[in-house]
């Protein structure tokens, strides 16, 4: 009964105007950043974050979460209309999507696209508002060993769905736990590794650091890739609304790829890419006629999309229960959660029910928000697709640079940024992953104040990990993961990228 | 030299840098306290040995990807561009550099002049708009109050 006082809570909250308005600000955005290839959510919301800073703690965070979400949404548009994804978990959604489109069918691949990311989001969501408050408890009982156990598990799931080679991204991991531990060291009070530079002294700022990795280095990829002429694909001129036979196709993959995606979801790393092409892979071979796949098989459009959107209500999970991050999304949630004075994790729920609740049920208005959004607004979304990127892409460093600036009125912020720009240009050229590097980062202090609380517990024995059983658990099963590939080479994990282009790695 | 050669050592330098600042700067602090170094000597080890294991792949593997692109001038311009702004933003004002990195970028691929300048013009004010009147952002002003 707990859960419904607090969903009853949670639409008393949603539905004061403001925190509708933002609700709606944040679907808007996401729709809008979905659909512009080049600019994913990650970056997006860190560009946002300071604008939110003026808001209550609700607000700020109902609309941020809008923008992922949104942003699941918006992509399949881009997709259909345009072969090109605008946002990489809707890579898969190219293959049928835009075969479809060039039969003249674009319509009811958006409005499938449209529903089943609507049904699978709001399946999503209903999951989550059982199992987050009875995880929560569990997490509850949790000490600094447990916790640190858990960070090493959630790292090592990370990489091992990483693209590249498991080597790179566990180095990436090490990188990023580096780069946390800049800035004042939270048990002696000392600086570390901030060279007498003032913006250093608090820390690399989360902010810049993704505006770079995923913002700047995006568009100096794209600068260099030059931009081809695509064929845009005129306004539907038939129905958004899918036939009797379209629904029939779709229901079943739409519920499979609903509950694929959001378990993937919960999992570090794995997320809403991974489950687009683990869902359009099973509904491949579930199907009894396969070749038709890739030819404009409305099955191929409806799981996929479903799957990204449950996994964007999945990632919620481990945010909202654990105060750990799935994905860079969330690292920047979580840091918004702390810019606001809160601390996420399992007493989220009883210190600040209004946000806990809040940002829960904003999820189920927020996706009916987008369904109503989505389906009308096409014309205009693909009108907006025929701005070139030359004229985009100065707008979208300007308001990287404006931003990093904004956050704390610093320059020294915009050179982080700078820096990690080239470096996730860098990067990029030499196989790396920026996610890892960033997750790690985030998680680092929380990691290195667990590891150094659970060795003072123990009076310096590293056996406290292994004789707590929970612990020892995830310490196995981390263990487990890192051998694995010793012996199969992550067959699966291959596979399931091979099919992605490069560029929309993250 | 093979991609994973040359960023692996760029990473097992940083590896080193990070564990000996950790071991004589920070200090490690002992098992029972741990202190301010102890975590960064670690990652740095677990970076290291990493950055190791890669190094030998690749000298066993020998794979000579070439790097392409990377010469681009198109990509020196830009992140010139952004380094500049950055570093003249205080001393022009937001809406001065705003304009003239608008306008620079819109040239470099290749808009018209009077296009780029048209809407660099538009751009620059309309974040200033945006931004400073209506978002209440801090933007820094530039010897002309703006």
């Amino acid at each position: 009964m707990e859960i419904f006082q607090g969903l009853l809570y949670g639409f008393q909250v949603v539905l004061q105007p403001i925190n509708l308005l933002y609700c709606f600000i944040g679907v808007f955005i996401g729709t809008l950043v979905g659909v512009l290839p080049g600019l994913g959510p990650a970056a997006a919301i860190a560009l946002l974050l300071p604008s939110t800073f003026a808001a209550s703690p609700v607000s700020a965070i109902i609309m941020l979460a809008g923008i992922y979400y949104g942003a699941m949404y918006g992509g399949s548009t881009t997709s259909i209309l345009v072969n090109i994804p605008g946002e990489a978990a809707s890579v898969v959604t190219c293959l049928d999507g835009h075969a479809m489109a060039r039969q003249g069918r674009a319509g009811p691949a958006l409005g499938i696209s449209a529903f089943g990311s609507f049904i699978a989001g709001t399946l999503s969501v209903i999951v989550l508002t059982f199992l987050a408050p009875s995880l929560a408890k569990v997490a509850l009982s949790f000490g600094p060993p447990e916790y640190f156990s858990l960070m090493v598990l959630g790292l090592t799931i990370l990489t091992y769905f990483a693209r590249e080679s498991m080597v790179k991204a566990l180095m990436m991991a090490a990188v990023g736990l580096l780069c946390g531990s800049v800035g004042v060291d939270s048990i002696s009070g000392r600086y570390r590794f901030t060279f007498g530079i003032q913006t250093l002294m608090d820390g690399l700022g989360l902010v810049p650091v993704i505006m770079g990795l995923f913002g700047i280095s995006e568009v100096l990829l794209n600068l260099e890739r030059g931009n081809e002429k695509q064929e845009i694909f005129a306004t539907p001129a038939k129905g958004l609304f899918p036939t009797r036979e379209d629904w029939r196709l779709s229901t079943m993959p739409i519920l499979r790829g609903s509950v694929l995606g959001f378990f993937l979801g919960v999992l570090p790393g794995a997320g809403a890419i991974i489950a687009s092409f683990v869902s359009y892979a099973v509904e491949k071979r579930a199907s009894k006629y396969p070749e038709r796949f890739g030819t404009g098989a409305i099955e191929g459009v409806a799981g996929p999309e479903a799957a990204n959107n449950a996994a964007a209500g999945g990632a919620f999970i481990p945010l909202l229960t654990l105060g750990i991050p799935a994905n860079a999304v969330m690292a920047i949630l979580l840091g918004a959660l702390m810019i606001h004075g809160l601390q996420p994790g399992p007493l989220l729920m009883k210190q600040a029910p209004d946000v806990f609740w809040g940002i829960i049920t904003s999820m189920y208005i927020g996706n009916a928000m987008l369904l109503v959004l989505n389906l009308p607004l096409i014309p205009m979304w693909a009108r907006l697709l025929r701005v070139p990127y030359a004229i985009l892409f100065p707008f979208i460093l300007l308001f990287c640079l404006i931003g990093s600036y904004s956050v704390t009125n610093n320059v020294g912020d915009g050179i982080v940024m700078w820096v990690f720009g080239v470096l996730g240009y860098l990067m990029k050229k030499f196989d790396y992953e920026g996610a890892p590097l960033v997750l790690a980062m985030v998680i680092g202090p929380m990691m290195e104040e667990a590891l150094r609380q659970s060795l003072i517990l123990s009076a310096g024995s590293f056996a406290v990990f292994l004789s707590r059983p929970i612990s020892a658990g995830f310490i196995l099963a981390a263990a487990l993961l890192l051998v694995i590939p010793l012996i199969t080479r992550r067959r699966e994990v291959a596979k399931a990228w091979t099919s992605v282009p490069k560029e929309f790695a993250e | 030299m093979s991609r994973d050669l040359i960023s692996g050592l760029f990473w097992l330098a940083i590896a080193i840098f990070f564990s000996i600042e950790g071991l004589t700067h920070l200090k490690l602090g002992t098992l029972h306290q741990p202190g301010p170094g102890f975590f960064p000597f670690w990652g740095g080890v677990v970076l290291g040995l990493l950055s190791l294991v890669l190094l030998l792949n690749s000298l066993k593997n020998r794979d000579r990807l070439s790097l392409s692109g990377l010469k681009s001038s198109k990509f020196l311009l830009a992140t010139g561009a952004i380094l500049a702004y950055l570093l003249l933003l205080e001393t022009l004002g937001f809406v001065t550099i705003t304009f003239l990195f608008l306008f620079l970028l819109l040239r470099l691929e290749y808009k018209g002049w009077v296009f780029s300048a048209v809407s660099a013009l538009v751009g620059a004010v309309s974040c200033y708009a945006l931004f400073q009147l209506w978002l209440k952002t801090q933007l820094p002003a530039g010897p002309f109050g703006f």
